[in-house]
């Protein structure tokens, strides 16, 4: 019989993941930080964005777009468009974790990250790790959590410190960029974030409505080429 | 509380709301079932679209003016920035070198 890890085991194999992915977590997370207090936001609404909302991205975007004085609602459905990868996630955690009661399940749907979900899934492609999965992704989830909201704290004091005329904010694009283009591996996957990124700059719309409109005009593009690419196949 | 500050409390509280709702609605109600194909092809395209829409603008939007013209330094930073992502895939490299490039253009030009 094969030999199953421990709960203890699996929480602390969680933990060891995480450290290869802190490298590019805790700069996102300083540059989280620093974005909200760049915006204009108070040191404990910083704070408590990065705790009820937990996910860089639309935390990003949601500083910039209050900084930019955009109306409350054109914030609000953006952050949403941009968290609703998780949907994708959340669906698929659900097979491998069904069975686990309520509580366990909010902790899950509170710690998933795009990194979380990755690793789960491809440690539970192996059977034998399936028992304790959700301790593993508990390991996982609260060394990100505790690296995150560390690293938002350090933002929050660099963002208030360091000079304008450093150019710092450019990190925001520099740790976009660090994500991006790794995973543009396919024709598709890199005309959406063309498409996205084009109408970004050159869709002229009130109300800071660009971003949701480049993120829809990148997603259309997206499945669009994905189609022509697998009708040529 | 000022306006802006009540905006902020409520895009902060409305969004983590939202966000949590999006990350436990399937997990806790969705057991056995699976998403639409068509929801799931789409999501697929949602990161690099996103992602891509935050890095462009400030390359091009000099300061907060409404003008769209290159910003040269930030340009050709973030162009050499996407060659090192490509070549090593290093977060810490990407935004080491991207930052050096960049204030040893802005110095250069200025």
């Amino acid at each position: 019989m094969p030999q199953v890890p421990g709960a203890r085991t699996e929480f602390m194999a969680g933990i060891r993941a995480f450290l290869p992915m802190s490298m590019s977590i805790l700069p996102f997370g300083v540059v989280c930080g620093a974005a909200a207090v760049a915006a204009g936001m108070s040191v404990p609404q910083a704070m408590a964005m990065s705790l009820l909302v937990f996910a860089g991205s639309a935390q990003i975007a949601s500083s910039q777009l209050f900084g930019s004085g955009a109306p409350w609602w054109v914030i609000l459905a953006t952050g949403v468009i941009i968290n609703l990868r998780f949907l994708m996630y959340s669906a698929s955690l659900s097979q491998q974790f069904a069975g686990l009661g309520r509580r366990w399940q909010a902790v899950i749907a509170y710690l998933l990250t795009d990194q979380a979900f990755a690793l789960t899934s491809m440690r539970g492609g192996t059977p034998s790790n399936r028992r304790h999965l959700h301790w593993f992704y508990l390991g996982f989830g609260c060394a990100t959590w505790l690296s995150w909201q560390t690293a938002t704290v350090v933002g929050i004091v660099l963002g208030n410190l360091v000079p304008a005329r450093w150019s710092l904010d450019f990190i925001v694009p520099l740790t976009f960029i660090a994500m991006l283009v790794p995973i543009l591996d396919n024709p598709a996957l890199f005309c959406a974030a063309l498409a996205g990124g084009l109408a970004a700059v050159f869709l002229v719309l009130p109300l800071k409505l660009n971003l949701i409109a480049a993120a829809l005009l990148g997603i259309a593009v997206g499945l669009i080429v994905n189609r022509w690419v697998e009708r040529r196949d | 509380m000022t306006d802006a500050d009540f905006v902020a409390w409520e895009i902060i509280v409305g969004l983590g709301g939202a966000t949590f709702m999006i990350r436990y609605w399937p997990l806790a109600f969705l057991s056995r079932a699976d998403l639409p194909g068509w929801l799931k092809r789409a999501l697929r395209y949602v990161p690099p679209a996103v992602m891509a829409a935050i890095i462009t603008p400030p390359l091009f939007f000099i300061g907060t003016a409404p003008t769209i013209g290159p910003d040269l330094p930030r340009l050709t930073a973030a162009a050499l920035a996407v060659l090192v992502a490509w070549r090593t895939r290093s977060t810490l490299l990407t935004i080491v070198l991207g930052m050096l490039a960049l204030w040893t253009l802005q110095a250069l030009s200025s």
